[in-house]
């Protein structure tokens, strides 16, 4: 009981002092960036209806903490907090035509494997911009996460940018069952090209398919693996997303050496709809953050509006500063 | 930033051949450094840095980005559900995850089965996907006896020759997986130090597929 009632579950942990001291600078750092893209700041309720989490991405409602309330509703300690977002842009601030510039600071809670020893609760900071479509508003998130991260000293930060529309074209032109396009998404993402090779063939799709995979396998760097990836491509959706990201490109030009334009990655739980991102830092072991466009998300609470985002771990962030 | 990518290796059934693997890839790695007492040992060139370790620890190191890239079995893969890349085929260590049952015991498939293995995941997973019911007991070792001494019925375990299981009474009944080394790499270190991981995945392919 003593040893109950004096430790802590595994997985989290107290802020003393300096951490905590630590985090609420570099929390006003970026409130001050977020201040001047003129982005306001919500902080959403602590617990959801698990609901709220299990319309925006499975994964993760699996992993949050769940209880039931009064009622035996199923309720989750805020596992995520872009839902949350949809919600409430859906429910409290909805009309049409608008454009809401939100960003938010919080902890989030999921569960881990108590083996591998990560945290169940961690520091997130992220922006969404809701109501524009187009890839000057991807760009807008893209350099908002630039500067947010330059801000708090990071000043080797470098972002890889996909679009979604890339393989999902591919797949689609594949007319393949849920369970086969769910392997064969798996096997893409895993990236062992031979195996890959394999796996096509075994699924009796065409040579110049697997050749556009084999290709994109490998489009990761400047702008010019756009290039790359457009000569084979031939998917209307694929080629249209390649034209997206040209744009992209052009807009987000003050931090050409920070682009890399990566098409190797696959959003496995095609939770994106548009452009996708991930923050890197050479010095750092982890993902910095991660973002991109999700158009269906709002409309899974009702309301069609397009949307971009991100979200920092600011753990990952932390580590060694 | 280390400059040397740093591979961790599993100490056991796979040591030996991983190293003789990447000495013919031209990674050559010198046999005093290893028996010494030292965390890391180089390789000639100073390109990567390799650590030894236990083959069940590889994926968590790097899962968790400690280290960059890692060979490991399929058989700890699958058990632990690892987020990581896993770009290239080894064959090496191949072998066979079977279930292995007392000579002359067929499954029906309708018995309640005591299962022992080293892989309580894969096993529960594999006797789930075929509507048996199984109950697992996990094991550290020397799972063939586990029949004998009358603790299960049937082991699921790694089978390279058979001679450990005919020994001990044992044949196999049923493959569930076909089993080999991997070369695995952590999904950080697969985007910051892409130029290297695609150096070493290049040189090790090279090898490892030189006959096909």
């Amino acid at each position: 009981m003593n040893g109950q009632s004096q430790g802590l579950p595994a997985g989290f942990r107290d802020l003393l002092f300096e951490e905590a001291e630590g985090r609420r600078r570099m929390e006003s750092t970026l409130a001050e960036v977020f201040r001047s893209g003129r982005y306001r700041e919500i902080v959403p309720s602590g617990i959801e209806f698990l609901d709220v989490y299990t319309r925006g991405n499975q994964v993760i409602s699996e992993r949050a903490f769940k209880f039931l309330d009064r009622d035996d509703r199923l309720l989750s300690l805020r596992a995520d907090f872009t839902p949350a977002v949809a919600r409430i842009v859906s429910s409290r601030l909805s009309g049409a035509g608008e454009t809401f510039r939100i960003w938010y600071s919080g902890d989030v809670f999921r569960r881990v494997e108590p083996r591998k020893g990560g945290y169940a609760e961690f520091w997130q900071v992220g922006a969404e911009l809701i109501g524009r479509n187009g890839p000057e508003h991807d760009c807008e998130v893209i350099n908002l996460a630039l500067e947010c991260l330059t801000a708090i000293g990071i000043q080797d930060a470098a972002v890889h940018i996909n679009h979604a529309g890339i393989f999902r074209g591919i797949l689609n032109s594949l007319h393949l069952t849920d369970a086969a396009r769910g392997r064969l998404k798996s096997e893409i993402d895993r990236k062992d090209a031979r195996a890959l090779a394999t796996h096509l063939d075994d699924l009796g799709v065409a040579g110049h398919i697997g050749e556009q995979v084999r290709v994109l396998s490998r489009c990761i760097g400047t702008p010019d693996v756009l290039m790359d990836a457009a000569a084979v491509l031939e998917d209307g959706e694929s080629q249209m997303a390649i034209t997206h990201l040209k744009d992209v490109a052009a807009g987000l030009e003050r931090w050409r050496d920070r682009i890399t334009f990566d098409l190797t990655e696959i959003d496995e739980l095609e939770y994106y709809t548009g452009v996708m991102f991930a923050f890197f830092s050479p010095t750092r072991r982890s993902t910095l953050g991660m973002g991109g466009r999700y158009d269906a998300l709002l409309r899974a609470f009702g309301s069609d509006l397009p949307a971009v985002g991100f979200s920092l771990s600011m753990d990952s962030v932390m580590e060694g500063i | 930033m280390r400059d040397a990518l740093l591979i961790a290796l599993p100490k056991g059934r796979l040591f030996d051949v991983t190293l003789d693997l990447f000495g013919r890839a031209g990674i050559e790695t010198d046999r005093a450094e290893i028996s010494s007492r030292k965390l890391t040992f180089p390789d000639r060139q100073g390109l990567y840095e390799f650590v030894a370790l236990k083959p069940a620890d590889v994926p968590i190191y790097v899962e968790s980005g400690a280290v960059d890239a890692g060979i490991v079995g399929s058989d700890v893969l699958r058990e632990f559900d690892c987020d990581l890349y896993e770009p290239l085929d080894l064959r090496i260590g191949v072998c066979t995850l079977v279930v292995a049952a007392p000579a002359g015991v067929t499954l029906t498939g309708q018995q309640h089965l005591r299962v022992a293995t080293k892989y309580p995941r894969t096993a529960t997973r594999f006797f789930a996907e075929r509507n048996a019911h199984a109950h697992i007991v996990r094991l550290e070792g020397s799972v063939e006896i586990a029949p004998l001494l009358g603790l299960a019925d049937v082991i699921v375990d790694l089978v390279e020759t058979g001679r450990t299981l005919r020994e001990n009474g044992l044949e196999p009944v049923e493959q569930v997986a076909r089993i080999s080394a991997k070369l695995v790499v952590n999904r950080t270190a697969m985007k910051t130090r892409n130029a290297a991981v695609r150096t070493l995945i290049a040189s090790l392919d090279t090898v490892v597929y030189e006959d096909s």
